[in-house]
């Protein structure tokens, strides 16, 4: 898929117009258009719509995975991100416990290194891509890309992201997965919110999980979810303990509905991916894909409640 | 540490606008990182320095990092830059509106831009690329 943002075919970008100015009008070549680049309110028009977001590339990769997964094969993405320990890998295995038989689901699983989470998924007879990162700490959509390579997207429903565990580095870095949803622990203490808040306000929705021990660690469990709701307005919380499997059945729904609600609404899951307002011209190509039946097929087969 | 991979991006548009205009290096760019986004800017320029050092330039290269504060607008009308979010123990904008208390959706801030790119001088002091035209005195 070709996105014109960073090799406009037909007319100067502003940045070729400034390096046209300033080659033609002196042989003496300054900082370009720093000057104007102020902070005030009347300078959005040109950062706006002048310059490349780089941030905007990764998200555009994710939209193009996003086309060709949920799209084009008819899978629920889901990606779950949070600390290492937070429980992201016993969330998973809970949630694929509690799938239907026929439901075919796959995981790739983002580690720095080891193959222990993707042995424990590959138990319970799911397809797994195991990304050993190295020393990068989080997944990006062409690790991602990648570890499509070993699944096959014509059988999957199903597909769960376990992201490296780090609170910082995947918020830039969305995956162009229907939900993304946070996992943080009551033993990471209920400060993790308030100490993490650009990433919460990053995911579509938070777990707190070990909730069966909170008391243990002192942890309040209210505290936390209300610093959620003031650090991402209307992101919905859900209160866990993974390793007894309780809590799971809000979950699973959310995430059921996240899969519906955007087989009809497209716009809102592209709107969500942030950097749009500069971009438009990808969400102009996205708009032209037909939502067919494939996508709709993918959905049935997503967790049921009972 | 995330910064690495996104200096390399910043890199290689820098990269590519200077070869539109027919200069194999640069000298000098402008990056700059929205308060919102996940960017640490310290972190960015060490990582700049560092990738260019490998891959561009023969001597330093000029990297003037600038920040961008958080702005929305809200159906309802409002408009600004959002408040800061008090109990958060890092910087957060305030995403609920103050005027309809509904969830604000960031229009700037959260981005990590490419502003401009400083391209050397030619030896006569001449204008390498005066017609605009993309190859006409490319190097490589």
């Amino acid at each position: 898929m070709y996105h014109t943002s960073r090799h406009p075919l037909t007319d100067a970008t502003p940045i070729d117009r400034l390096l046209d100015r300033l080659l033609s009008d002196s042989g003496v070549l300054g900082p370009l258009g720093a000057h104007r680049m102020g902070h005030g309110e009347d300078d959005h028009e040109h950062a706006g719509d002048a310059e490349a977001d780089i941030l905007a590339q990764f998200a555009e990769q994710a939209d193009d995975l996003h086309e060709r997964v949920v799209h084009d094969h008819g899978i629920f993405v889901a990606e779950f991100l949070g600390a290492t320990g937070s429980g992201k890998t016993r969330l998973i295995e809970r949630l694929i416990e509690r799938a239907p038989d026929d439901e075919e689901i796959g995981v790739i699983v983002g580690d720095v290194a080891g193959e222990d989470d993707a042995t424990r998924f590959r138990e319970l007879g799911v397809s797994v891509a195991n990304v050993n990162t190295g020393k990068e700490c989080h997944l990006d959509p062409s690790l991602v890309e990648g570890a499509l390579e070993d699944l096959d997207l014509d059988v999957l429903d199903t597909l769960y992201i376990e992201n490296v565990g780090n609170m910082v580095c995947p918020a830039d870095f969305p995956l162009g997965a229907q939900a993304r949803v946070l996992v943080v622990s009551a033993t990471e203490g209920d400060d993790v919110v308030r100490k993490h808040p650009l990433l919460f306000q990053a995911c579509d929705g938070a777990v707190i999980n070990k909730v069966d021990i909170a008391e243990a660690v002192n942890a309040d469990l209210d505290l936390m979810e209300s610093d959620v709701s003031e650090i991402a307005p209307e992101m919905p919380t859900f209160r866990t303990s993974a390793e007894h499997g309780d809590g799971l059945d809000e979950l699973a729904a959310f995430l059921d509905e996240r899969g519906h609600v955007h087989a009809s609404d497209h716009e809102a899951y592209v709107a969500g991916t942030g950097h749009t307002h500069a971009h438009e011209h990808t969400h102009a190509d996205g708009q032209t894909h037909e939502h067919d039946h494939s996508h709709e097929d993918g959905h049935d087969h997503a967790h049921t409640h009972d | 540490m995330h910064e690495f991979s996104i200096a390399t991006q910043v890199l290689d548009a820098a990269r590519e606008a200077a070869a539109d205009h027919g200069a194999d290096t640069f000298e000098g760019i402008t990056v700059s990182v929205g308060d919102a986004s996940h960017v640490n800017p310290d972190q960015l320029e060490t990582c700049l320095d560092a990738a260019a050092d490998s891959t561009i330039t023969d001597g330093d290269l000029t990297i003037d990092i600038e920040t961008e504060p958080a702005y929305a607008e809200c159906a309802c009308g409002w408009s600004g830059e959002p408040g800061e979010i008090d109990r958060a123990l890092a910087y957060a904008p305030n995403l609920t509106c103050p005027e309809c208390d509904a969830r604000l959706e960031l229009q700037a801030g959260n981005e990590c831009r490419l502003m401009s790119v400083t391209l050397p001088e030619t030896d006569d002091g001449s204008d390498p690329d005066a017609a605009g035209s993309p190859d006409a005195n490319t190097t490589d």
